[in-house]
């Protein structure tokens, strides 16, 4: 396979696109002009890259584009419903929870993977299950507030 | 990363015939976390990728009364993390796939490809030593089952021949009277272990019949501590026989000296690791 169409599902919306073998998701992410996904160590340590595949969160840059053909693809642009928020990204706002915001995709896609598994955590579990995302500026007190204030926003009105 | 061929064969026969043809050119891909970001960094020339994911029925855990459990080449580490009856009766796999932090690494990643990778340092792999695992391996020529300490040959080596596949892992019950015990030594929980020793003992009418004394990261390749095991079987395992078993397990590490530890340390912390293992075992083989 030197290059091959393939068809993606991303947000709830088809994209037929070429791709190469050695494309990763990240890559396809950024060439649909999907920005919002950010890589940093680019080897699969630091989860900043992390978006849902068939829900599983997953590392970005360590996927290739062509293995994720045909599955569900969900990243930090399909999170907000029009100009309504996500209750995790009202909640990163509310909490302060963005320094630079590099981290904030991951963190948020990774934190909903976790609510989805677990709608009523304990803060050692909302930190035990954002082990795999790093945040260089080291806001983990408020990230950790604002997934556990986003619980129980999606408790009272529903997860979305 | 350059171009590389890419395969998704639908059944494991497929699988098999394409590893045999591309032989050391070809490279499975199952969760992909090791594979992918090595790929990216130049370590490793791959030039056909053969994808396993789509292969169905490599993706479960099965209890079985009679022959133990068994899980699959595309088991998740997250999915053996969430298993109760892993958690129940093969606690000290549940404990060293727990204290992975990454959750994404869990996610994606599978405890075979993780076997397969065959680091030394393997947290998962040491504790599939202690529980006595099998691998069943699948080739061009027929399936065979391999205990895992005959799977690792050298650092990094496997006893994997050309066109040959991991399909799964089977886990014996646990007899009664079994105690078991997984430690590491780890400078951040994020990093991987400077050593681990997991440990499974089975004691009946207060004798020990079987033990097992797996370690990593203090050896080419993870290893089980013969000589200590064998200060342990057929004895009463009193404080003394522990004293003497971990400086047994200890004398029998060959550690490197690297940026996470000292071989010295490693050897001594071997020693340490083992002793506490064995009393945490014992104190639950005896519960």
């Amino acid at each position: 396979m030197k290059k091959e169409i393939a068809n993606f599902k991303i947000n709830g919306r088809p994209y037929e696109v070429i791709v190469t073998s050695n494309m990763t998701l990240y890559d396809l992410l950024r060439e649909l002009h999907l920005t919002g996904t950010k890589r940093s160590c680019g080897v699969g340590q630091c989860g900043s890259c992390t978006v849902l595949v068939d829900g599983n969160p997953t590392l970005a840059c360590s996927t290739l584009a062509i293995a994720a053909r045909d599955k569900e693809i969900l990243t930090i642009e399909g999170l907000a419903k029009g100009a309504q928020l996500h209750p995790l990204q009202q909640a990163f706002v509310d909490a302060g929870a963005i320094q630079c915001g590099f981290c904030t995709p991951g963190m948020i896609m990774m934190a909903k993977a976790f609510l989805d598994e677990n709608p009523k955590p304990t803060r050692k579990e909302v930190s035990e299950g954002l082990g795999g995302n790093l945040c260089r500026c080291t806001g983990y007190v408020k990230i950790v507030d604002a997934v556990l204030a986003a619980a129980g926003a999606m408790i009272k009105g529903g997860n979305p | 990363m350059d171009p590389f061929e890419y395969f998704e064969p639908r059944t494991v026969e497929e699988a098999t015939r394409l590893l045999f043809h591309f032989g050391k050119r070809a490279r499975i891909l199952a969760g992909g976390i090791d594979l992918i970001p090595r790929m990216q960094k130049g370590d490793t020339e791959v030039e056909c990728v053969v994808n396993i994911q789509k292969i169905p029925g490599l993706e479960y855990i099965e209890p079985n009364e009679r022959e133990g459990l068994t899980f699959g080449a595309m088991t998740k580490l997250h999915s053996i993390e969430l298993s109760r009856i892993i958690q129940n009766r093969h606690a000290i796999l549940y404990e060293a796939v727990h204290q992975i932090t990454s959750v994404q690494a869990k996610s994606m990643g599978t405890a075979v490809g993780n076997l397969c990778v065959a680091t030394p340092a393997s947290d998962v792999a040491t504790s599939l030593f202690a529980l006595g695992a099998r691998l069943k391996v699948t080739g061009v020529d027929g399936e065979r089952e391999e205990p895992i300490e005959k799977f690792y040959v050298d650092y990094r080596q496997t006893s994997l021949k050309q066109g040959e596949m991991v399909t799964g892992i089977v886990l014996p019950n646990p007899l009664p009277g079994t105690g078991m015990a997984f430690l590491n030594l780890l400078r951040t929980h994020a990093d991987i272990a400077k050593i681990n020793v997991a440990v499974a003992i089975v004691v009946q009418n207060g004798i020990c019949r079987e033990a097992r004394i797996g370690i990593g990261a203090a050896a080419p390749t993870i290893f089980r501590a013969a000589k200590a095991e064998a200060l342990c079987i057929s004895q009463r395992i009193t404080p003394e026989i522990i004293r003497r078993a971990a400086e047994a397990a200890a004398d029998e590490t060959r550690p490197i000296t690297d940026l996470r530890s000292t071989a010295d340390y490693r050897k001594e912390m071997a020693r340490v690791l083992v002793k506490r293992a064995l009393e945490k075992a014992l104190e639950m083989a005896q519960g």
